[in-house]
């Protein structure tokens, strides 16, 4: 269900669909417990970072942030790999790059093989 | 000499001589060693065009000068020949501890030379060296062979051996050491088959001396710090192994599927992953002679139709036996990888000659009367018993043995085979990554990935991240990511570690344990050298730069589903300015100035 939920529905418990899924890998799903959610948004890459950094606590956030400094934008910490779409963000407009409805996000600790 | 530890060992196979040589000095500072020495004592040595199944191919074990010293993950080998399966040079590489033990009993490497008349295997133990017969041996597998050796020696011997699959020249056999670590590629287990050589069983007791302790202790310990501190290399290549890439080349898009005809993303990915791995059939972790990041996996499949104990796969293995070949089940690509490790099979090759075989099957070019079953993408079932009947040659896994080149040639379609050189390609599609596709195209050995990994800036952001997309600049970073390779490679430390360090620590650690002094530009430019050389045996060997292409399909057919839909791989705007930065001419030919400033 898309667009803004009654008042009377929320009140009852009912979660807003943002049709925006976020997929979780490797150890991150050691953090979340779940490989998939649809249940949080953000307009940027930024913006969901946050939320999901806010819902999860602070295994995730050092994982996907740098640690604060003062004076200085929110920085990503280096150790994860971020898609929109099956697209890294570094090719996108990075932590900025805005979210629209049915956008798949792909979170990764920074990993290799071979 | 530190380092190395001086002494080559020479076996005649063919009149029984075993000869101990002292090692060229100059030309182990020049080419370091395993791949680089490996090559260049074959070179001096043989034709290239000699037939790759014949007395006169030499098979050359080569250690480089870490292997075996406290340098991190200093456990290499490396395996070389001309290959059965690409008529090119192969330089197969192996970790476990076969390379360290033969270096304690006091060899840097051996030359095989001809043929033994009937089977038999080598016994080294320090300066006592034998030829034994080893009849009772013939048919048995890595593991039974194993076992039996080291009753027969010495428990604490290290052993590398054939199995069936190279003792029936398959061309794509491998070489076996410490049970489940493989010289995979390029089918050097068939040219140790056809000299009848069952194993080299190696005991030393001996040790390799540094030549400066201290500074070799601070150039390993900072190195072993870097990879331990690595997130990649420190946590998850231990926690999930190579095939943690699964889900990442999946999502990215750039994962091929069914033989690259549906790439770029496997509808259930996921449960072939790293992740999936690790909860369900993983028993433990397990690293090679001084590993600092453990990502070999030890697994179990305690019951149904695909039971077994054994070790893998990578994410090589989990894909060509995956979503290469349109299977989902993990438990029956297990079982393919144990048969692969017990038979000596390349799992990339046999996965990737089964797919093309499930295409042609799929399109009529071959049907039940040459596979004896019917052969469609999905079948797990199918890939296991390929690969047993492969290994024995047996049924349509006599067509099998021969590679997927030579299969799709021979039913008429030699475009479905996904190979270059003749060698299959490995998990990365090339129309995703365009880097890679580069690095397939101009490797010395043929589709192959641990030549220059691209993959590394293209898709996982390692040591920064390149656009996959893009073709500007793929052409000097290529040839850095191969020259690099080559050094590494040939100094007998594990490639893995370059996810963490770079050329100034190989260098330091080169430059304190053997006390010559090399600079990070000198180990690029003896991975340069090694570089030119082995494309120097190819043009020799009647290569041209027409070798140097991918797949048409590759080339042509877009991607059809996932984020990469509609990509191809443009490598016509990456070769030109390829051979430019390598300092060749348009034909792909090194210039003299380039040999005379590479000393070749």
């Amino acid at each position: 269900m898309a667009g803004q939920p009654l008042k009377s529905l929320r009140s009852w418990g009912y979660k807003e669909v943002s049709h925006l899924k976020v997929k979780f890998f490797a150890l991150l799903r050691d953090i979340t417990r779940v490989k998939e959610t649809v249940d949080f948004t953000g307009g940027t890459v930024l913006e969901l970072l946050e939320n999901l950094c806010s819902h999860y606590g602070k295994r995730l956030t050092e994982w996907i942030f740098a640690p604060p400094a003062v004076g200085k934008k929110r920085e990503l910490s280096g150790n994860v790999i971020i898609l929109v779409n099956g697209r890294a963000i570094e090719h996108l407009a990075g932590i900025e790059t805005p979210l629209k409805q049915d956008d798949e996000v792909a979170i990764f600790p920074r990993m290799a093989g071979g | 000499m530190y380092g190395w530890v001086g002494q080559i060992l020479r076996i005649n196979l063919t009149n029984g001589t075993i000869k101990k040589e002292a090692l060229d000095q100059a030309e182990a500072r020049k080419y370091l060693g395993a791949r680089g020495l490996g090559t260049r004592l074959w070179i001096k040595e043989v034709d290239p065009k000699v037939e790759p199944l014949s007395a006169e191919n030499n098979l050359i074990f080569m250690t480089g000068p870490l292997t075996g010293t406290l340098a991190t993950n200093g456990g290499r080998y490396n395996v070389v020949c001309k290959a059965p399966l690409t008529g090119a040079m192969a330089a197969s590489n192996s970790g476990g501890y076969w390379g360290p033990e033969l270096k304690y009993a006091g060899y840097d490497g051996i030359i095989f030379e001809g043929k033994a008349e009937k089977p038999v295997y080598v016994w080294i133990n320090d300066d006592q060296v034998e030829i034994r017969c080893a009849e009772h041996l013939w048919g048995k597998d890595v593991i039974e062979t194993t076992d039996t050796l080291r009753a027969e020696t010495d428990f604490d011997a290290k052993v590398a051996c054939i199995g069936p699959a190279g003792e029936n020249l398959v061309k794509f056999a491998c070489i076996m050491n410490d049970y489940t670590r493989a010289a995979g590629r390029s089918g050097v287990g068939a040219v140790m088959g056809f000299k009848n050589l069952k194993a080299v069983v190696v005991k030393g007791s001996g040790a390799v001396r540094v030549a400066d302790p201290d500074g070799f202790l601070e150039a390993l310990t900072k190195a072993r710090q870097m990879v331990r501190s690595h997130p990649v290399t420190g946590t998850g290549l231990g926690l999930y192994g190579t095939e943690i890439l699964i889900n990442i080349l999946d999502q990215t898009g750039a994962l091929p599927v069914n033989n690259f005809r549906d790439s770029g993303t496997f509808p259930n990915a996921d449960a072939t992953s790293g992740e999936t791995l690790a909860k369900t059939y993983l028993v433990r972790n397990k690293g090679c002679m001084g590993c600092a990041i453990g990502c070999g996996r030890i697994v179990n499949v305690p019951d149904g139709p695909f039971k077994g104990f054994g070790e893998g796969p990578e994410y090589e293995a989990g894909w060509s036996y995956g979503a290469d070949c349109g299977v989902d089940n993990l438990a029956a690509i297990i079982k393919a990888n144990n048969y692969c490790n017990e038979l000596g099979l390349d799992p990339i090759t046999m996965g990737s000659t089964i797919a093309c075989a499930m295409e042609l099957f799929e399109i009529g070019a071959i049907t039940e009367k040459e596979t004896g079953r019917a052969l469609r993408f999905g079948d797990a079932e199918a890939i296991v018993e390929l690969t047993r009947q492969t290994a024995y040659r047996e049924g349509f896994g006599d067509e099998l043995a021969e590679g997927s080149y030579r299969l799709a040639t021979k039913y008429g379609h030699p475009e479905l085979s996904m190979s270059v050189k003749k060698q299959e390609l490995p998990a990365y599609d090339p129309r995703g990554v365009q880097g890679i596709g580069l690095n397939y195209a101009t490797s010395n050995r043929g589709g192959c990935h641990v030549r220059g990994y691209m993959t590394s800036p293209e898709v996982l952001g390692i040591p920064e991240k390149l656009d996959n997309l893009a073709t500007e600049g793929k052409a000097g970073w290529t040839k850095i990511f191969q020259d690099l390779t080559a050094a590494v490679d040939s100094s007998g430390i594990c490639l893995f570690l370059t996810f963490a360090i770079g050329a100034p620590e190989v260098a330091a650690q080169l430059s304190t344990a053997t006390g010559v002094e090399y600079t990070v530009d000198d180990v690029l430019k003896i991975g340069e050298r090694i570089w030119n050389m082995e494309r120097l045996f190819n043009l020799a060997n009647g290569f041209t730069k027409d070798d140097d292409t991918l797949p048409p399909r590759l080339l042509k057919e877009p991607i059809k589903v996932g984020p990469l839909k509609g990509a191809v791989n443009k490598l016509s705007e990456m070769l030109p300015e390829y051979y430019k930065v390598r300092g060749w001419d348009e034909d792909g030919r090194p210039t003299p100035e380039k040999l005379e400033e590479l000393g070749l």
